[in-house]
């Protein structure tokens, strides 16, 4: 029993528009800020076989304090936009912060709302966004790539 | 269009009264402030009673409060606390529900016509009270809003008797974004790009709820063509939705190997999706009165091959669940919500139906195409995590064969357009989600604007009920309870 997965489906490393170096691996932590949590399902579905990023040394933790990327989606909310700063603060240095999603940067459905603090780049320093509503997961693993080069480059 | 009785505050115990007693339950309490239009703060409350009752209250300042009678109406009278400024007298709960006084000033309510847009400043104005629980050995654990796991933001409050879960107190709307007063003042169909991300992994069955409403008010026909294509996503969504709530099921209890091979037919499923409707959510699928969907013999092949292996594996996962003992173990008589607290609560979805209750919207106020289909509603007594895994895997059978039974009776039609107004007139849309009842409240303009539009997640119906489902279970079954029910944290906080 249990032999699904279909090998032609997965993700290869060779499709992707970003190359993965293999010096460095992310620990994330998933910081929701207002999303509709289609983000989520999508940056949830990394973890599943046909993308399983774990392969290129990408983790997700329970903890800000264990973390080096702040994976953020969602249009930062009001009641969110405390604790989002808390979790920031919380992260070791150096930490670098991954915006997943259009409501983190132009927001086109809630900017206006009186409920939203949005964009995240107001709040805090945003090294890499990947834009889309939602992002597909391999857009996701791209903008994960290209946050570690950067992360290689700095450390 | 829907009946409504006008009522005093006097009336309203009895009416309620008679209507709770007749089996009818809540659907939704919705408020607006219609004193532009020569009224007052208008309440409606929407039961389910043989169709929809409607009971139609004008108040002032103050209102009198049903939770004593209707428990399940509390959290709709913190709201219009916190959006109208409109006091319900007898509520047991003074604090307010989505704006934080941590950060709002409470004296400012958004959803009354002449809020004029401007945010207070960000300070803190007030304390949000939590329950207090004493005694010796008792433990608090605090989780949230950002927990592990990725997962949207909640706050929970334990308080624990050694391992046993003595009391729960959940704080949400940590995600509050304001749709509703978003939508206020645009036009139909952007309204529904709007809709559509309320909770997107519900999209298709939201949007379908809200099209029901704003086309009865435009006076749209739809062809049936156009009615079956719409179902036939719906229950796609459903699958994909039951799949992953399988999967997830198998996760919390530490059984990756099927919980992956879920996963990896949920994605199969969403890749689906992508190819018929250009969207992995099926977002934005649907235009007033149309369906944006390419479904030829090709795609025809395709769904029908998904289906057979999700029947073939839903099957194989049941049989897996059934005859493994430490499945059965962790899954039985965990997360018990008794009939009692379903009715009381007006539960909807899979948890009303694990617990007993036969409430399917596509049975009691059948849309679409579903007025020429039975849909066979499966109940279980026992109103556990097990029940709740079992109606799921019912669901994706019947979604399977409901799906079937639309293509191939796929009838080729094409209604004339006709476009009518009523302005400042309401209707109602109602649709089952994955998760249960999804009800929307649609008032429109004299340009076609929307004026007023509320919606009632499943979710805000049925959080409550988790608080009296972990009790006395340990904590570490709270993931299990939680996952089994499933709710929306966006859908509720809205």
């Amino acid at each position: 029993m249990f032999f699904l997965l279909k090998r032609s489906f997965r993700v290869k490393t060779e499709d992707l528009k970003v190359k993965h170096k293999k010096v460095i691996s992310l620990f994330i932590r998933e910081v929701d800020t207002g999303s509709c949590n289609a983000c989520e399902i999508e940056v949830a579905n990394l973890n599943n076989p046909y993308y399983d990023v774990e392969r290129f040394g990408i983790k997700f933790v329970a903890s800000p304090k264990h973390a080096d990327v702040l994976l953020i989606t969602g249009c930062v909310t009001r009641n969110m936009l405390i604790p989002m700063i808390k979790a920031y603060e919380n992260a070791p240095a150096p930490k670098f912060v991954l915006t997943v999603g259009d409501c983190t940067a132009e927001c086109p459905y809630f900017k206006d709302s009186y409920a939203v603090e949005g964009p995240v780049s107001k709040h805090l320093p945003v090294h890499v966004h990947v834009p889309g509503c939602p992002p597909e997961p391999a857009q996701v693993i791209e903008g994960l790539l290209k946050l570690s080069h950067f992360a290689d480059k700095d450390l | 269009m829907y009946l409504e009785e006008e009522i005093s505050e006097t009336e309203i115990y009895g009416k309620v009264e008679s209507i709770i007693k007749k089996g009818g339950y809540l659907l939704s309490i919705v408020c607006s402030d219609e004193r532009a239009l020569g009224e007052d703060f208008v309440i409606r409350y929407f039961f389910r009673e043989e169709g929809i009752k409607v009971l139609k209250l004008c108040v002032g300042t103050k209102f009198p409060s049903i939770t004593s009678l209707c428990p399940a109406a509390k959290n709709y009278e913190r709201e219009i606390r916190d959006m109208f400024g409109l006091v319900p007298e007898g509520h047991p709960d003074s604090r307010s529900l989505m704006l934080y006084p941590e950060n709002w000033d409470p004296s400012i309510h958004p959803l009354r016509k002449d809020y004029d847009g401007k945010k207070p400043e960000f300070k803190k104005y007030g304390i949000y009270r939590y329950k207090e629980v004493f005694g010796e050995g008792i433990n608090k654990v605090l989780v949230g809003p950002i927990h592990a796991g990725i997962i949207e933001p909640g706050h929970f409050r334990f308080s624990l008797a050694g391992e046993a879960i003595l009391q729960l107190e959940i704080r949400h709307f940590w995600k509050h974004r304001g749709v509703e007063k978003v939508c206020e003042g645009k036009n139909p169909e952007e309204a529904l790009r709007i809709v559509s991300r309320i909770s997107g992994d519900n999209a298709v069955n939201i949007s379908l709820a809200y099209l029901n409403a704003v086309e009865t008010l435009l006076g749209i026909k739809l062809s049936q063509r156009v009615s079956y294509l719409r179902c036939v996503l719906a229950e796609l969504e459903r699958i994909w939705n039951h799949v992953r709530d399988l999967g997830w099921l198998f996760m919390d209890i530490g059984f990756p190997l099927p919980a992956q091979h879920l996963f990896s037919i949920q994605e199969q499923l969403m890749r689906l999706n992508k190819v018929i409707t250009g969207h992995r959510f099926m977002f934005d699928a649907f235009s007033i009165g149309g369906v944006n969907v390419k479904i030829e013999d090709e795609e025809k092949r395709l769904i029908d091959k998904m289906l057979t292996l999700v029947e073939k594996e839903t099957k194989e996962v049941e049989r897996f669940a059934i005859e493994t003992p430490s499945v059965r173990d962790r899954f039985e008589t965990t997360g018990r919500i008794f009939r009692k607290t379903a009715m009381e609560l007006s539960l909807c979805g899979v948890c009303a139906r694990a617990s007993g209750l036969k409430r399917d919207t596509r049975v009691e106020l059948p849309y679409l195409a579903y007025k020429d289909f039975d849909v066979n509603v499966p109940i279980s007594e026992q109103g556990d995590v097990m029940a709740r895994f079992m109606i799921r895997v019912e669901e994706i059978y019947q979604s399977v064969n409901l799906i079937r039974g639309f293509l191939e009776n796929l009838p080729n039609d094409n209604a004339e357009k006709q476009n009518l107004l009523f302005p400042y007139s309401w209707s109602v849309g109602n649709a089952e989600t994955p998760r249960g009842n999804a009800f929307f409240f649609v008032m429109l303009d004299e340009k076609g604007n929307i004026y007023r539009l509320k919606y009632t997640d499943p979710s805000f119906r049925n959080w409550p009920a988790i608080q009296y489902a972990v009790l006395g279970d340990i904590i570490a079954d709270f993931p299990l309870v939680n996952k089994s029910m499933n709710l929306s944290y966006s859908g509720n906080d809205l």
